[in-house]
């Protein structure tokens, strides 16, 4: 049997490198050249490419092609070495496929030409992927899908799920998992929501006139709900939901850099997500249970991301527009900047708060606002501000409600209440680490009334 | 005859043509490197005298009237070839250690050891029964 080109071609080149141990550094390099999320991103951005090109309703054709591109890298790479530039190299092997497809497949026997000649002039251009025009365009793409995701015809479970399959790269096991659902529920999910879009021939654009604004709410609405779906609970048996977080970042940052979406508001959003973000190594201990903002260890906060958030802050502070998302972000600076819990600016949070209150009339906002008011004015204004929600009956099953309640009767030294109030909250939730936590403060308060009595 | 605890020379066939279509873009990546650094450290160590991946489809060649030549394989399947490693090694025990280490076996993938026999069994049955007939 003869020896392999594939092997004789990376031995030739472990030989040329001459020294045996240095072979391992050619290993090294050739993984190094792969950047980290280096499948994701491209997948992102090849199917919102193709997606142009085939058109919205064959955006599952797209994922297809994009799929098996760099599955074709995962069977060759490994054997003949990661090719000089990874990406081209993808992108090259998609547009291929996708050529490929459009010549065998009847469907589009009518649109054939046209979608033919644009993926060849694609094809023909050499520079893909340095070339500062095409640049533009898969920025371009990739915003067109994103809104066309957020279409508000789109549940907005459907929205994030369609956008972290299609421009995130996430796979539905993966999707599931960070939405602890099923797979096939995801997998479903997916297929009725492409299915929709065809239906209602939702349009592959970046809305103009005068719906852009309110279009544009409805994009930053869905990234800061998949912000926040990471955020609420990414705790360490779960790391994927801290991807979320990350994701919705990277998201709203693309959105940041196109000219209309470049608004105020996109700013205080990233800005507020970083600003949170910055906090999350710190969130949980060794085992894995929350800490609060007091129990923190400071010097874990991301200190870049710190810093990119507050510049993202003064870009959000241009022009006139105030967001809630500016309030929340201005808020989350004020944690961040402070040195330690004692020298916390709780007046400029709770001026920040009653400002957000104002805006916003919802009771979770209102509650927020009371633990403002408690840090200024001590734990029995608190108790007052929770008495004083108009709403507050749409929070009776919001275990945080029972949670902040119980706080501030521990503080004034009524544990019996207290307890009542942490057994309540224990009740309602579900997740783990904060059910950890309010046993451990049902279990303290119950050792004190024990001493005491 | 070439048994395989004597043979030196041995083929892993690696099957499956279907176990990576469903991960994500991620986890494609990472099962790469996995591949990647199992690979290189074997050819390092001089172990592989070659390896290949193969392309799913080629041609079939049987007696089948009609179609004496054929497209194919086409269906995605578990048993379908999709490389092989050509390995140098003292024996099957150690092939099927270095087997059970491949790193895409948590995905599905299934690895077959095969000892290379210095000659074609069946060549080997009939030279031996000549022999038998001319004692």
């Amino acid at each position: 049997m003869s020896r392999s080109a594939a092997y004789q071609s990376r031995t030739r080149r472990r030989n040329s490198v001459s020294v045996t141990e240095e072979s391992d550094v050619a290993v090294v390099e050739d993984v190094s050249r792969l950047t980290e999320h280096l499948f994701r991103e491209e997948s992102g951005k090849l199917v919102s490419v193709l997606t142009g090109l085939f058109g919205i309703e064959r955006l599952q054709l797209a994922e297809d092609v994009v799929q098996e591109a760099l599955v074709r890298a995962l069977r060759t790479w490994p054997y003949y070495g990661v090719p000089n530039n990874p990406a081209a190299w993808i992108t090259q092997t998609a547009k291929n496929l996708a050529l490929d497809l459009l010549r065998r497949e009847k469907f589009f026997r009518d649109r054939q030409t046209d979608i033919a000649v644009s993926v060849e002039q694609w094809s023909s251009d050499s520079t893909v992927g340095d070339a500062p025009l095409f640049d533009t365009e898969i920025k371009d793409s990739r915003l067109r899908l994103f809104f066309a995701c957020c279409h508000p015809a789109i549940s907005p479970e459907s929205q994030i799920a369609l956008a972290l399959k299609t421009l995130c790269g996430f796979s539905p096991a993966e999707i599931a998992k960070a939405f602890l659902t099923t797979e096939a529920a995801i997998a479903k999910r997916l297929t009725r929501t492409r299915q929709k879009i065809r239906d209602l021939r939702i349009p592959f654009e970046i809305p103009s006139g005068p719906e852009f604004a309110t279009r544009l709410d409805g994009v930053l609405q869905t990234i800061y709900l998949l912000f926040n779906e990471g955020y609420k609970a990414s705790i360490g048996e779960n790391l994927i939901r801290e991807d979320l977080c990350h994701e919705a970042i990277r998201l709203a940052l693309l959105l940041a850099e196109h000219p209309p979406a470049d608004q105020p508001r996109t700013h205080a959003l990233v800005a507020l997500m970083l600003l949170d973000a910055a906090r999350l190594p710190a969130r949980v201990d060794a085992d894995g249970n929350i800490l609060r903002l007091k129990e923190q260890d400071r010097s874990k906060w991301s200190r870049p991301l710190i810093d990119r958030g507050i510049s993202h802050l003064g870009r959000a502070a241009a022009g006139e527009e105030l967001s809630e998302y500016h309030l929340q972000a201005g808020i989350s600076a004020c944690h961040c900047l402070a040195a330690n819990y004692d020298s916390t600016d709780w007046p400029h949070i709770l001026s920040l708060y009653d400002c957000w209150a104002n805006l916003d009339r919802s009771p979770v906002v209102a509650l927020n606002r009371a633990v403002a008011v408690a840090n200024v004015r001590g734990p029995a204004a608190g108790l007052e501000a929770v008495r004083a929600i108009t709403a507050r009956r749409q929070l009776g099953s919001y275990y945080l409600l029972y949670a902040v309640l119980g706080e501030f009767e521990a503080q004034l030294n009524h544990l019996a209440a207290a307890v009542t109030h942490f057994l309540k909250a224990l009740e309602l939730t579900e997740l783990k680490s904060e059910r950890i936590f309010l046993s451990k403060r049902i279990e303290s308060l119950r050792q004190r009334i024990g001493s005491a009595s | 005859m070439s048994t395989p605890a004597s043979a030196t020379e041995y083929m892993l066939l690696f099957r499956g043509n279907n176990w990576d279509k469903k991960l994500s873009p991620e986890e494609l990546q990472q099962s790469m490197s996995k591949w990647t650094r199992w690979y290189d450290h074997l050819v390092q160590q001089g172990k592989i005298k070659s390896a290949h991946p193969l392309m799913p489809e080629g041609r079939i060649i049987s007696q089948k009237k009609g179609q004496p030549v054929a497209d194919g394989p086409f269906a995605e399947s578990k048993e379908a070839i999709g490389g092989y490693f050509f390995l140098q090694e003292s024996n099957l025990d150690e092939a099927v250690r270095i087997a059970k280490k491949c790193p895409l076996l948590e995905y599905g993938m299934i690895v077959e050891v095969r000892p290379v026999a210095e000659q074609c069994p069946a060549l080997q049955r009939i030279s031996r029964e000549l022999a038998g007939a001319t004692v």
